[in-house]
C-alpha cells in the first residue's frame, strides 16, 4: 500500500513537472538546453568510470604475468600498452562526441 | 580574426597572398583573408624545419670514430625503432624502419612543442593526425599489395567462400575504423591534455598546473609510442605470411 502511495506521488511529481518546464520555455524562449551538460557529465563519467575498470583488470593481470615470469616482460609490456590505447580510445571517442555536441 | 602565435604572423605575413590565391584556385577561400594560414599549419611547418635542421646536422657530423651526443642519441632511436619492428613483423622489416621512424619523431616534437609557451601542438588539431593516420592507411596497404599481388584480396575475404561478401564488409569497415581510431586517439590525447592543464590552471594559477604538464609529457611520449607500434602491427597484419 505504501508502494502504491509512493508510486502515485511520483507520478503525479513527474506529471505536473514536464508542463511546468513547457511554461517556462514558452514564456522565456529558452536559448540553453539544461540537459546537455547533464548528459555529458553522465556519458563522461560513464565512459571513464568503465574505462577505469577495464584498465584495472589489464594492470592486475599485467602485474601478475610479470610477477610469475619476469624475463617475458617486453612482451608484455607490448600487449599491455596496445591493449590500453584500445581500451583508453574508447574514452576518447566519447570525449570528442560530448566536446563537439556541448561546444 | 583568429588569434596568431609568433610564427604563424611572420608565415602569413610574407606567404599571405600565394597561399589565397592557392586556396581560391582551389575554390575553397581561406575564413580569414588577410590571415589564411591556421596555427596548427604554421606549427607543422615549423616541426618539419626543425626536424630537417636536426637530420642535416646529425648528418654532418656522423663519424665512427668519436660519435658524439646526438649521434648516439638518434642511434638510440633507431635501434629502439629497428628493435620491436624485428619483434612485430619479423624478417624482411628492415625496409619499414625509416618510415616509422619519421612517423614517430614527427608525432614526438609535434607533441612535446605544444608545451613550450609561445607555441602550440599541431597534433592537438584534428587535421594533423589525420594525415598522419591517412599516410600511414596507404603506406601499409601499398606493401601488403606489393608483397602479395593479387593474393592480398585474400586477408578481406576469410576462409569461408560463402561467407566472404559479408567478411569483406567488416573487414573494410574495420580498416577505415583503424584511421578513425589513430586519428581521434592521438588528437584527443593532446587536446584533453591541454584542457585539463586548462581547467586546472584556471582554478588555481600557481604550481598546480605543472603537474598536469608533467602529465601532458608522459602522455606525449606514451601516445608517439602507441602510434608507431599500432603503425607496426598494421604493417605485420598487411606484410604477414597467411596463417
Amino acid at each position: 500500500m505504501r508502494k502504491l502511495t509512493f508510486l502515485f506521488m511520483v507520478i503525479a511529481v513527474l506529471a505536473i513537472a514536464s508542463p511546468m518546464y513547457a511554461q517556462g520555455g514558452t514564456t522565456t524562449a529558452p536559448t540553453f538546453n539544461w540537459a546537455i551538460p547533464i548528459g555529458a557529465g553522465i556519458g563522461m563519467g560513464l565512459a571513464s568510470g568503465l574505462a577505469g575498470m577495464g584498465q584495472g583488470r589489464v594492470a592486475a593481470a599485467v602485474a601478475e604475468s610479470i610477477a610469475r615470469n619476469p624475463g617475458a616482460r617486453a612482451g608484455i609490456q607490448l600487449a599491455l600498452f596496445i591493449g590500453l590505447a584500445f581500451i583508453e580510445s574508447l574514452v576518447l571517442f566519447a570525449f570528442v562526441l560530448i566536446f563537439l555536441r556541448t561546444a | 580574426m583568429h588569434e596568431q602565435l609568433w610564427f604563424t604572423e611572420i608565415l602569413n605575413r610574407y606567404f599571405a597572398g600565394p597561399v589565397n590565391s592557392l586556396l581560391n584556385a582551389v575554390h575553397r577561400p581561406a575564413e580569414y583573408s588577410n590571415a589564411p594560414i591556421p596555427n596548427f599549419f604554421a606549427m607543422e611547418i615549423l616541426v618539419v624545419g626543425i626536424l630537417l635542421v636536426f637530420f642535416v646536422l646529425v648528418r654532418s657530423r656522423l663519424s665512427v670514430e668519436n660519435p658524439g651526443g646526438l649521434q648516439h642519441a638518434m642511434e638510440g632511436v633507431y635501434g629502439f625503432i629497428d628493435n620491436q619492428s624485428h619483434e612485430i613483423i619479423g624478417h624482411d622489416y628492415k625496409r619499414f624502419t625509416p618510415y616509422l621512424i619519421t612517423v614517430g619523431l614527427f608525432i614526438l616534437v609535434g607533441n612535446l612543442i605544444g608545451l613550450i609557451p609561445g607555441f602550440e601542438s599541431p597534433t592537438a588539431n584534428k587535421l594533423v593526425p589525420l594525415g598522419v593516420a591517412v599516410c600511414t592507411f596507404i603506406y601499409y596497404h601499398f606493401h601488403g599489395i606489393r608483397k602479395h599481388k593479387h593474393h592480398y584480396i585474400k586477408q578481406f575475404v576469410g576462409p569461408v567462400l560463402a561467407l566472404s561478401p559479408l567478411m569483406f564488409l567488416i573487414e573494410v569497415v574495420s580498416h577505415l575504423a583503424r584511421v578513425l581510431s589513430l586519428t581521434v586517439r592521438l588528437y584527443a590525447n593532446m587536446f584533453a591534455g591541454e584542457m585539463v592543464t586548462l581547467a586546472f590552471f584556471s582554478l588555481i594559477p600557481i604550481g598546480v598546473p605543472i603537474i598536469f604538464l608533467l602529465l601532458h609529457l608522459g602522455v606525449s611520449l606514451v601516445q608517439t609510442f602507441i602510434f608507431v607500434v599500432l603503425a607496426t602491427v598494421y604493417l605485420a597484419g598487411a606484410v604477414g605470411e597467411e596463417h
